[in-house]
């Protein structure tokens, strides 16, 4: 909302002009201004003129010779503009004088005439983009009167952002009311004297819909002629930006401005018969709207008609058949009040967000149509002439009733925490226009003005505003406490982890292309290949909802081997998204993902291996170290990854995620060269492992072996191990495996795997002759199971 | 028979050699050529018992003298030759520490994630705790439960992206805010509640400069039986103080939103400009922050409280925001580019 500091003068006395002082009143009322800007020009010099004759440049086809009459002298001039004729009241810059820009207008020779001083268009005035023709003013001014008498400058403008819940301020009258309230100064009523009115009108009302018209206005004017509006009319609209078109018109906008009511004027004689009606569309009906757009309408949509054709869309658009034109003598003045919802919904359906629509939406004030009503036929009485013809047509079936809300006096403390007493509060509300009675509660009565005032609530906002939000206490409560949940603390250790590990965090968007799901290798069934849908996804790459976390990682790794941005490793915590049918809503279990590419960490100019499946599973140790979660991997082949150097990551007997090297193909279709890493971990399953209470290590000496297996190559080491801590009894403290080789001289297909084991007893010191037979024990185990045989014994 | 003048002239010729001896292996050597088993010294030594007493007397002060000087003298050039040996080891070993070091594995937290925590240790130094709910949300709890009207616009398919799920088309949605887990947690708790919920939240816009369908939000909520206005101040004024430093002035002004009543916007002075206009603060000296109020009677009604007996307030701050208010991150979009370029100026 635009709103001028004159016009806003027009109803409330301010204790400023200050532009910085209104805009901060502005501001702690909640209006929020988003701009202020002075609108002022220079016309030193500008006088009023009248064309008395016009003839041809001797020299020159695009010019002409044009006499003009100063008052008291009239003289020649050259004037390239083509938008006007003998009788024209123009405005003249006098030689000397000095424009906006700091132009100064001299006398000029134009192929070969003098051409002293010369008559302006709207741009070079400084009052408005017109530039095409000379600024045409209004008959009737005396020649030789100083142009800046005619227009009000300088101004301050504010540009001030409404918030949908307050219809009333979507009007200069109701922005007035608040500074009033603001300042304490008394805000002047919109002039509601009855205007003369001659005959009968023909023009009918019939509401078909009360529910979405409540109220609805009509009032003929005959004898109108269609003009442009004078210049003060032609810069309120502008300054306000809106668009001058004829000034019945402009008074239509000029009142929905200044009241808040939108306004709608017919071409009486254009409307096919001088019933209006108020209906629903029918199915199937169009109409064209004055932006020239031919609508199907929707039988949602409410429409002003005759009883044949629908003639506008209600509280949206006029319609191009009966617009008023330079024709235009019969006007029919609609003013009416449309439910808010069934606007807005429409408004949406056909793409318009009219001025008409931004006020109707929040609920304009049902007691305002006969005030706007009255405003613009007393308007166009004088701008366009004409006159009232009968009474007007008032169509308003069930009046609302004001509402009265009990506000008990400590409600206001409740809430705000400031100790108020009745009679502020009341001094408070009445600024604002409420009228309060009683004592406690108080009796507060709502003007039509304030839908958004029903509940006490509402008052107490009323309240705050208007005794100033920096004026209430300022108090620090303090919670019950109970610091992170556990889950959150979990979430910052793995996320920590990663970081402590060389992975960088990025974050990826929730969306995923099915396409990009299949680019992943996975088996047809796979729950990840059915993604949730988009109903309506803004464009194809947003049309899933992800069910791995993978693709925003290879895409990462992508994007950055793209920019040749060397070894990558990146991890991602987020929800991943999967259809639970018969459920309120999808399941969406937070995963961990991470993938890398390149070599291992190390000094840049050393030589260093690329990553590969190691750098998952020792993953998967230090986040099982760091938050005692104890993971498990066990080796089989995922779908996707290399069958050979993948696994599963299991919490006790459940899987939880995958891990190992990208399959091949899938890294080719990433475009990824090499080795990818990669795993993808539901963290919804995690817990700490319940502390197994202090251990005091002992310092009593070890006894310590090593022993040598020879193995089928293709054993997973972790069952030998396994084997070898089932047999090494309760004092193996210790067994690390250091050394595991192919080759001769072991025979092709057998692998030697060496562990060194660590035995102490808690209370004595042990001696070598106890790990024979633990030895022994031992190298029974492991060859029964899983076949090893002990080397070089 | 050796005398005591040949053992101390034999002495002399092996302190003489010493010098020569350049590796331990030739300073044993030496060493043997007098002490060894069976060198002259040694011999001496062994003649001892049989000889006279007068000769037995200065033969014996000669050996004990000359063992000593020679052991002690074979030990110093040992030790001498070690220390050569550890000293041209050493000169060997030079090393260039200008080279890139073997540096631990390091990667970069996202400064969403960095601001997040921080926010929500903020709010848990407060007494708060931190609740979660689902991003794939019902329109009951992201619209209705917040006192938001069916028709209001927020909800058209112009703005938020709804979800195949269930029969309803408008049922399931991805959250367009974080405080649906609000009215849940309510639900499932009874006052005094005290809680912040970080999460992400989904809007349908194109990518741009300040526009992208994903970002994410913290939103806080307090009830208790006495909470007003004023606690809302004091507590936002901290925030705002705590996160952007102490010397920060903030004001609320007047607001409008569907889930609170009376609401209002804070605005926190610029911490670039110290308020006096700059491209921060694009030349107002003020930062708009978040939005806040006290919880509107209807949402205490959907959640089973009582509005006359508690009172509460709640807020919602971008945490993209703040991270690109903070820390000079001209565009919103770069928070979800995974170039390490930009991951890597996180801390």
């Amino acid at each position: 909302m635009i709103a001028s500091l004159r016009w806003l003068e027009e109803f409330v006395d301010l204790p400023t002009r200050e532009s910085g002082v209104i805009a901060a009143a502005f501001n702690s009322l909640g209006f929020e201004v988003e701009g202020v800007s002075v609108v002022a020009a220079q016309f030193g010099g500008v006088i009023v003129a009248r064309v008395t004759a016009i003839r041809p440049h001797p020299a020159a086809d695009r010019v002409r010779l044009v006499t003009i009459d100063l008052g008291s002298s009239s003289l020649e001039v050259v004037c390239g503009a083509w938008n006007f004729g003998v009788g024209a009241t123009v405005a003249y810059a006098t030689v000397g004088s000095r424009l906006t820009g700091g132009i100064e207008v001299g006398e000029r020779d134009i192929r070969g005439v003098r051409s002293p001083g010369m008559i302006c268009s709207e741009r070079e005035l400084g009052i408005g983009d017109e530039a095409g023709g000379i600024l045409l003013l209004e008959d009737g001014l005396a020649p030789g009167t100083d142009f800046g008498t005619l227009v009000a400058l300088p101004d301050a403008v504010f540009d001030i952002a409404i918030t949908p819940n307050r219809p009333d301020a979507m009007s200069i009258h109701g922005l007035a009311r608040e500074l009033g309230a603001f300042f304490g100064s008394e805000v002047r009523p919109i002039d509601v004297a009855e205007p003369a009115a001659s005959g009968a009108t023909s023009a009918e009302v019939r509401i078909d819909d009360p529910a979405g018209c409540p109220r609805f206005t009509a009032r003929e004017i005959s004898g109108v002629t269609v003009a442009p509006s004078p210049l003060w009319m032609r810069m309120r609209l502008r300054t306000a930006g809106v668009r001058p078109v004829n000034n019945v018109v402009d008074v239509t906008n000029y009142v929905m401005l200044e009241t808040g009511q939108p306004l709608h004027a017919f071409d009486l004689d254009r409307v096919p018969a001088e019933t209006i009606v108020v209906r629903r569309a029918r199915a199937g009906e169009s109409l064209t709207t004055l932006d020239g757009v031919t609508r199907t309408l929707d039988p949602a949509d409410l429409v002003i008609a005759s009883p044949e054709a629908a003639l506008g869309l209600a509280g949206i658009m006029g319609g191009g058949d009966s617009e008023v034109s330079a024709g235009t003598t019969r006007v029919l003045l609609e003013v009416a009040h449309f439910e808010p919802t069934g606007v807005l919904l429409s408004g949406k359906r056909h793409g318009l967000r009219t001025e008409a629509v931004a006020r109707f939406e929040r609920g304009v004030d049902p007691g305002l149509p006969p005030i706007a009503s009255v405003r613009a036929t007393a308007l166009i009485a004088r701008l366009a002439g004409g006159a009232a013809v009968g009474p007007l047509v008032d169509a308003h079936p069930a009046p609302r009733q004001a509402a009265v809300v009990q506000l008990p006096v400590r409600e206001v403390e409740r809430l705000l925490g400031v100790r108020l007493f009745a009679p502020e509060i009341g001094a408070l509300l009445r600024r604002l226009g409420f009228d309060v009675a009683g004592e406690d509660p108080l009796q507060v009565t709502i003007p039509t003005y304030r839908p958004d005032v029903t509940r006490p609530a509402d008052l107490v906002e009323e309240v705050a505003r208007l005794h100033g939000l920096d004026n209430l206490p300022t108090t620090l409560p303090h919670g019950p406490g109970g610091g992170l949940p556990d889950w959150e603390r979990r979430r910052r250790a793995v996320h920590a982890t990663l970081v402590g590990a060389g992975y960088s965090e990025i974050l990826s968007f929730d969306f995923v292309a099915p396409e990009q799901l299949a680019r992943l290798g996975l088996p047809a069934g796979d729950r990840r290949l059915d993604p949730l849908l988009v109903r309506n996804p803004l464009n194809d790459a947003q049309a899933a909802l992800r069910t791995t976390l993978l693709p925003g990682l290879l895409d990462g790794l992508r994007i950055n081997v793209t920019r040749n941005l060397g070894d990558v490793a990146l991890f991602e915590v987020g929800s991943v998204f999967l259809a639970a049918p018969g459920e309120p809503i999808p399941a969406q279990p937070h995963h961990l993902g991470f993938a890398a590419i390149g070599a291992v960490p190390g000094p840049s100019w050393q030589p260093r291996p690329s990553r590969d499946a190691l750098d998952a599973t020792g993953l998967i140790e230090t986040l099982t170290a760091a938050t005692g979660t104890p993971l498990r991997v066990e080796q089989a082949a995922q779908p996707g990854f290399h069958p050979g150097r993948s696994a599963r990551v299991l919490l006790g007997d459940a899987v939880i995620g995958v891990i190992g090297e990208i399959h091949p193909d899938v890294a080719a279709a990433w475009d990824l060269p090499g080795r990818v890493v990669a795993g993808e971990l539901s963290l919804a399953a995690w817990e700490d492992a319940a502390p197994a209470g202090f251990v005091v290590p002992s310092l009593l000496p070890p006894v310590v072996f090593d022993l040598a297996f020879d193995i089928a190559a293709t054993l997973p080491v972790a069952h030998l191990v396994d084997s070898i801590r089932q047999a090494g009894g309760p004092y193996l403290e210790n067994l690390s495996l250091f050394d595991v080789f192919q080759g001769p001289p072991l025979e092709a297909g057998r692998k030697s795997a060496a562990v060194r084991l660590t035995f102490r007893h808690p209370e004595r010191t042990m001696v070598d002759e106890e790990m024979i037979p633990i030895r022994a024990a031992i190298v029974a185990h492991v060859g029964a199971a899983v076949g090893g045989i002990l080397r070089g014994g | 028979m050796i005398s005591a003048a040949d053992l101390r002239t034999l002495s002399d010729t092996i302190m003489a050699r010493l010098p020569g001896a350049t590796t331990a292996a030739a300073v044993d050597a030496l060493e043997a050529e007098a002490l060894g088993p069976d060198a002259p010294v040694t011999a001496a030594r062994r003649s001892l018992r049989d000889a006279p007493d007068a000769v037995r007397r200065e033969l014996g002060q000669a050996v004990n003298e000359v063992t000593g000087r020679i052991s002690v003298a074979a030990r110093e050039r040992r030790l001498a030759l070690a220390a050569a040996e550890r000293d041209t080891r050493l000169d060997e070993e030079w090393l260039d520490m200008s080279l890139p070091g073997r540096a631990p594995a390091r990667g970069k937290a996202h400064l969403v994630s960095t601001v997040w925590d921080e926010v929500v240790d903020i709010f848990v130094a407060l007494g708060y705790t931190v609740a979660a709910g689902p991003e794939v949300e019902t329109a009951y709890y992201n619209f209705d439960a917040l006192n938001t009207p069916p028709t209001h616009p927020s909800r058209l398919e112009s703005d938020t992206l709804y979800v195949a799920h269930g029969d309803d088309p408008e049922g399931v949605l991805l959250r367009t805010h974080t405080s649906p887990v609000q009215a849940r947690y309510m639900e499932t708790h009874r006052p005094p509640v005290y809680m912040v919920v970080p999460g992400r939240v989904y809007r349908r816009d194109a990518i741009d400069a300040t526009h992208t369908p994903v970002f994410h939000q913290l939103e806080g909520l307090a009830v208790d039986d006495a909470i007003t206005f004023g606690d809302l101040k004091g507590t936002l004024e901290h925030f705002a103080r705590t996160f952007f430093g102490s010397r920060r002035r903030v004001r609320f002004l007047p607001h409008f939103f569907p889930f609170t009543e009376p609401s209002a916007e804070l605005h926190v002075d610029c911490f670039a400009c110290e308020g006096s206009g700059c491209r921060v603060c694009r030349e107002s000296g003020w930062i708009e922050l978040l939005g806040c109020g006290m919880v509107d009677p209807n949402v205490f009604v959907a959640v089973g409280y009582d509005p006359a007996v508690v009172s509460g307030f709640a807020f919602g701050v971008g945490i993209d925001r703040l991270a690109m208010i903070r820390y000079g991150v001209p565009e919103l979009r770069m928070f979800f580019d995974p170039d390490l370029r930009i991951l890597r100026q996180f801390r």
